[in-house]
């Protein structure tokens, strides 16, 4: 039987990293086409140099191969959970400004932000198939709430610049870090789990 | 002591006889060859508007006695002009090199020192033995949208110049072509060929960071390609050829998600297969069995020419050049 459990878990992980590669790949063209369409309504060069927003998490990381498993879904999750606050607080911020003026962008924001949730729901499925505890989303938001927004409307144009650019990152990362999961490894890891959510 | 002194092309130069003074005789020799006196003025040797084949040793003596009073190695060239220089990840993820060379020859000696800033960090460049003006990289992060800026700056005698380079991590991924390219004819099958390669051995892991892959046909009679971009396998099968036309065939590597397309692989050639043209009936024929009587007719070589050209790598195909004719013409239907 636990040979079969063992099978049955391989093939359904196998499943849901495919589908997850897929979503991140969707996830990203989109996100860069939101990206170029941010940038040109916003009066911005999307390939300017944007110094580290603080609040986004950064999708760089060292000794990236050697990472584990569990690191690799860990970091992925609170990522994704971010950034779905980020969007969620990108779109407010459009609806409040521009309203129906460009409900084009609102739209391609708002799109994002579904995928971006769907893809973090995506992640909570993988730990939990890896008998991994599923970080509760209250406690991180206790611990690390959204920064204050800048004052000045140039610095949250910059700021939502560098949400999508870390955003686009990401899908990149999440696609070789799925990836790396459908490979055998010796084992997932000695990263603690975090507390189960209630 | 041999000093040595560099001058720019179409400088003035002006060479004294070490401490001599300007009164004394001299003979200056380059070369080993005397110097005419034109070319003194006093005991200094003047060289105007110098030039490439002025490069040597140029040795001052003293008049009557041959002392050598001084010796200097002149070397003409240019101060180096603003170097090429190219970044590239062919190995992603691992890292990257940077290659550069100069535009123009200087025709002296010159010396590179490049720079490597990934944000504030300076990162090193580790310089390649062969080719020598080549260096790599390792990353040491992954992912990062923090751009890298590369400085590399030329310095000779004469002068110095620089180039910068600024890109970000994907922008610069771009695999080398692939490898072992093969295509082969399907039997029975007059219009596929079957076409397969590997992955550039360069590549590190292609499990992890997959390619993508573009291959384009055409028959050598013909100047336009067919395209076919793959998104996974090393292999495809073309079920679109022209019977009988041989065909040149290229395939291109890129990573599924960054990056751009490696150049084009080697070209590979071949011909879809053809069917054996049935024994002709003849008359002729028949009187050649019936009589020892010679005929004009001459049978089909039984013996097949292999085409060294169209195949590269494991298989063979065998071209029979007078039933070629024959396809040739039936394949005229076919177009």
């Amino acid at each position: 039987m636990a040979g079969a459990d063992g099978a049955s878990t391989a093939l359904q992980r196998r499943d849901l990293c495919a589908r997850g590669i897929r979503l991140a790949g969707k996830m990203r063209s989109d996100v860069v086409n939101l990206l170029e369409a941010y940038a040109e309504r916003q009066g911005l060069d999307a390939s300017a140099s944007v110094a580290a927003v603080e609040g986004v998490p950064p999708a760089a990381v060292e000794r990236w191969d050697e990472q584990t498993s569990t690191q690799r879904l860990l970091e992925n999750l609170a990522a994704y959970r971010a950034f779905r606050a980020l969007l969620a607080q990108m779109l407010e911020q459009h609806r409040e400004q521009l309203g129906e003026a460009d409900a084009a962008l609102g739209r391609a924001l708002a799109a994002v932000l579904l995928q971006v949730s769907a893809f973090a729901y995506h992640l909570e499925e993988l730990l939990r198939l890896e008998s991994r505890g599923v970080p509760g989303e209250e406690e991180e938001e206790e611990e690390d709430g959204l920064p204050p927004q800048p004052h000045s409307l140039f610095e949250q144009k910059l700021r939502g610049l560098g949400v999508l650019r870390e955003l686009a990152q990401w899908a990149v990362r999440s696609a070789r870090d799925l990836r790396q999961l459908t490979k055998p490894s010796p084992g997932t890891g000695s990263a603690p789990s975090l507390p189960e959510s209630p | 002591e041999m000093h040595s002194q560099y001058e720019r092309v179409g400088a003035d130069v002006t060479m004294k006889c070490g401490s001599m003074d300007w009164d004394a005789a001299v003979t200056w020799t380059v070369n080993g060859t005397d110097i005419d006196e034109s070319h003194l003025n006093g005991s200094y040797l003047i060289l105007k508007n110098v030039n490439l084949t002025q490069t040597g040793p140029y040795s001052c003596y003293e008049g009557s006695s041959w002392h050598l009073k001084y010796q200097t190695y002149l070397r003409v060239g240019t101060p180096p002009k603003e170097p090429v220089l190219m970044c590239r990840s062919n190995n992603y993820p691992k890292g990257f090199y940077c290659s550069w060379h100069l535009p123009t020859p200087t025709y002296i000696p010159n010396s590179f020192n490049i720079s490597v800033i990934h944000g504030t960090k300076e990162m090193v460049c580790e310089k390649d033995a062969v080719p020598k003006n080549r260096c790599h990289i390792r990353y040491l992060q992954l992912f990062s949208t923090v751009k890298y800026k590369v400085t590399l700056t030329v310095t000779n005698a004469l002068g110095k110049n620089f180039t910068t380079l600024t890109f970000d991590e994907f922008a610069i991924v771009k695999p080398d072509p692939p490898e072992s390219v093969v295509a082969k004819p399907v039997p029975n099958n007059p219009r596929r060929l079957e076409v397969s390669w590997q992955n550039p051995s360069s590549w590190p892991d292609p499990e992890s960071f997959p390619l993508k892959f573009f291959l384009r046909y055409r028959p050598l009679i013909l100047d336009q390609w067919q395209h076919v971009e793959l998104s996974d396998g090393t292999s495809h099968t073309i079920t679109d050829a022209y019977a009988g036309k041989e065909y040149i065939i290229q395939v291109a590597a890129k990573d599924n998600d960054i990056g751009t397309w490696s150049d084009w692989s080697v070209a590979v050639h071949a011909t879809p297969w053809t069917e054996e043209p049935k024994h002709l009936t003849t008359e002729a024929q028949i009187t050649e069995t019936t009589s020892a009587s010679t005929s004009s007719f001459m049978a089909p070589p039984t013996t097949k020419i292999c085409d060294k050209g169209a195949m590269v790598g494991s298989g063979a195909v065998a071209v029979c050049w007078t039933a070629g004719l024959v396809v040739a013409a039936y394949s005229v239907l076919f177009i």
